[in-house]
């Protein structure tokens, strides 16, 4: 086994009384799909937004390539190499989908032009280059998702957090996007995906984190986990897959 | 992308220019000298509210810190104009980079109660201190060249214009900015710092505002508390972008000429009525907020937007 890319040691998140996370640990390596999964409020999101330093965490800590990088800002954990997307997508809507991307072009390409150049590629590479000069407002959701996975790709990351990017789209662009998601993999990219749909995270997945109540309850190959009757009584059944 | 094309805004700048090969009545210049004022200070309010989305309700504090110090360095030290108001530019920076550290972290509707605090506070300082005159003001000494100070004030404003031209709209920096004013968390995830750029973009709104406080200062050779650090600069600086169209470099220069005109002929002719314009102006912040929300320049036909709504 390779040195991890990212190691969750003992992570706990509360917020005031609530704890959203609880000593949660797992280790992702170089070039894995790592699948979190688990019921709504389990803490997928909390724990993506401490990962990409949205939150400090309240104990334990957050490695990254073996340094850790607890507590650091999102800006700078972008600069190392972290791209993220958001459940709740985060265009930034006055501007147009090209100007979207220029922006997070320009944190491996600082000047203008050279920024340009690289959001034109990204834009080919996630077919929103028809729809490069219109305002990202516009889009319709599956756009929207794309663009989300657009911004995070312009960074150029080594490591991409995808929260939810498939929810909500039709069964073409579901298709669509994983494929998308499995040419990231090709690339060299790692990628940790929190994703309600079993049919996709299983089929995506290296392996599967699930949480429940912000604890980790399994954890292993899909087909295993698929089978582990405390995540089926949490989270299967729940979801009646 | 809106104005990023340079030809129109030089052609503009280079009719300015010749104004007073033009204009030779003295009262008119004066007019010009202030309208180019009132451009430069709408424009640097713009830098804030339209690329970043604060609204700074302290503007009138770097124009009369640039004022004063101006003053004081000229009438107290015996400093040349130009040194003076440079100095003076660089103080209302380092005062935004004071005021920016802790502010520019609230969200908008905190930060324009602390920055119009904030301005407040520096008014009542100026108004105890003996160094500034108190509220006996100060006069300096007197340059009677109605044509030096219309160019020293057109210099101003233009380098200001066309330095923040290509900082806003040709390099990186407008983009990021824009972003940060769109969605602060999404901007951090791209590997933008939001309140380092707020606070760049606040000293960028400021250091110009200082400078043109030292014009005015020199220019009308007399300054007191009320005329530099009231509210009057800030409110009439937020009237113009909203009016003119915010976000843009264009829209309040527009907005700055419009009201500038309809002030200086509203005071010709009905000056027995100060309450009516304020009134009035009140009136038209209201309604452009309401029914112009891109401002003037936002109704213009043959403007070319930066992005097609298909919305
Ligand atoms: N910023 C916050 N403040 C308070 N509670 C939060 C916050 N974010 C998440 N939570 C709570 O933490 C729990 C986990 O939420 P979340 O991480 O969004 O779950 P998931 O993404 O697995 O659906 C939920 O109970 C949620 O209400
Ligand atoms: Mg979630």
């Amino acid at each position: 086994m390779p040195e991890p890319i990212l190691e969750v040691e003992n992570l706990t998140k509360n917020f005031g009384g609530l704890t959203a996370v609880n000593e949660v640990s797992f280790r992702v390596h170089p070039r894995e799909i790592v699948g979190l999964i688990g019921p709504n409020g389990a803490g997928k999101t909390t724990l993506f937004n401490v990962v990409s330093g949205y939150y400090a965490p309240s104990r334990g800590k957050v490695l990254f390539h073996g340094k850790d990088i607890s507590g650091k800002p999102p800006y700078v954990l972008a600069g190392r190499g972290i791209g993220r997307t958001f459940q709740v997508v985060k265009p930034f809507p006055g501007l147009s989908v090209l100007e979207n991307i220029i922006i997070a072009s320009f944190l491996r390409h600082p000047k203008r032009v050279r920024a340009e150049e690289h959001a034109w590629k990204v834009l080919e590479f996630t077919e929103l280059a028809d729809r490069a000069h219109q305002s990202a407002a516009s889009l319709t959701l599956a756009g929207r998702k794309r663009l989300e996975i657009g911004k995070a790709l312009a960074l150029e990351p080594t490591f991409l957090l995808l929260d939810e990017v498939v929810a909500g789209l039709n069964p073409t662009e579901v298709d669509h996007t994983i494929e998308l998601i499995l040419k990231l993999r090709d690339q060299g990219i790692t990628i940790l995906i929190v994703e309600h749909i079993m049919r996709v995270i299983m089929r995506i997945s290296d392996r599967l984190v699930v949480l429940n109540f912000g604890q980790k309850i399994a954890e292993g190959p899909p087909e295993e986990v698929a089978k582990d009757p405390g995540v089926v009584e949490a989270y299967l059944g729940v979801e009646k897959a | 992308m809106k104005d990023r094309r340079l030809s129109g805004h030089l052609l503009v700048f280079a009719a300015m220019l010749l104004i007073p090969a033009v204009v030779h009545d003295t009262f008119l210049l004066r007019v010009f000298t202030e309208a180019v004022m009132w451009i430069g200070l709408a424009v640097t309010f713009d830098v804030l509210a339209g690329y970043t989305g604060y609204l700074n309700f302290g503007h009138s504090a770097f124009f009369g810190i640039g004022a004063y110090i101006t003053a004081i360095l000229m009438v107290r030290a015996g400093w040349h104009f130009a040194p003076a108001a440079a100095l003076g530019g660089a103080a209302a920076g380092l005062g935004a980079l004071i005021a920016g550290f802790p502010t520019l972290r609230l969200r908008g509707a905190y930060f324009a109660i602390a920055t119009w605090a904030l301005a407040r506070a520096i008014q009542q300082g100026v108004l105890m201190m003996d160094i500034t005159g108190g509220p006996d003001g100060m006069r300096l000494p007197a340059l009677l060249s109605p044509g030096f100070f219309y160019y020293i004030m057109l210099g101003v404003v233009g380098v200001t214009f066309f330095a923040y031209w290509f900082l806003l709209e040709r390099a990186p920096f407008g983009l990021k900015l824009k972003a940060v004013r769109e969605d602060e968390q999404g901007a951090e995830a791209l590997g933008l710092n939001p309140t380092k750029l707020k606070i760049q973009a606040f000293v960028l709104s400021a250091v110009p505002t200082g400078i043109i406080g030292g014009v005015f200062a020199y220019w009308v050779t007399f300054i007191d508390p009320a005329s530099t650090l009231g509210d009057l600069v800030s409110d009439q600086a937020l009237v113009m972008v909203v009016f003119g169209g915010m976000g843009t470099l264009t829209g309040p220069v527009i907005g700055a000429v419009l009201i500038f005109t309809f002030k200086t002929v509203f005071w010709a002719y009905l000056s027995d009525y100060e309450v009516l314009y304020l009134i009035i102006l009140g009136g038209v912040i209201a309604a452009s907020v309401v029914f112009l929300p891109d401002g003037v320049l936002g109704v213009l036909p043959q403007r070319r937007k930066g992005v097609e709504d298909h919305a």
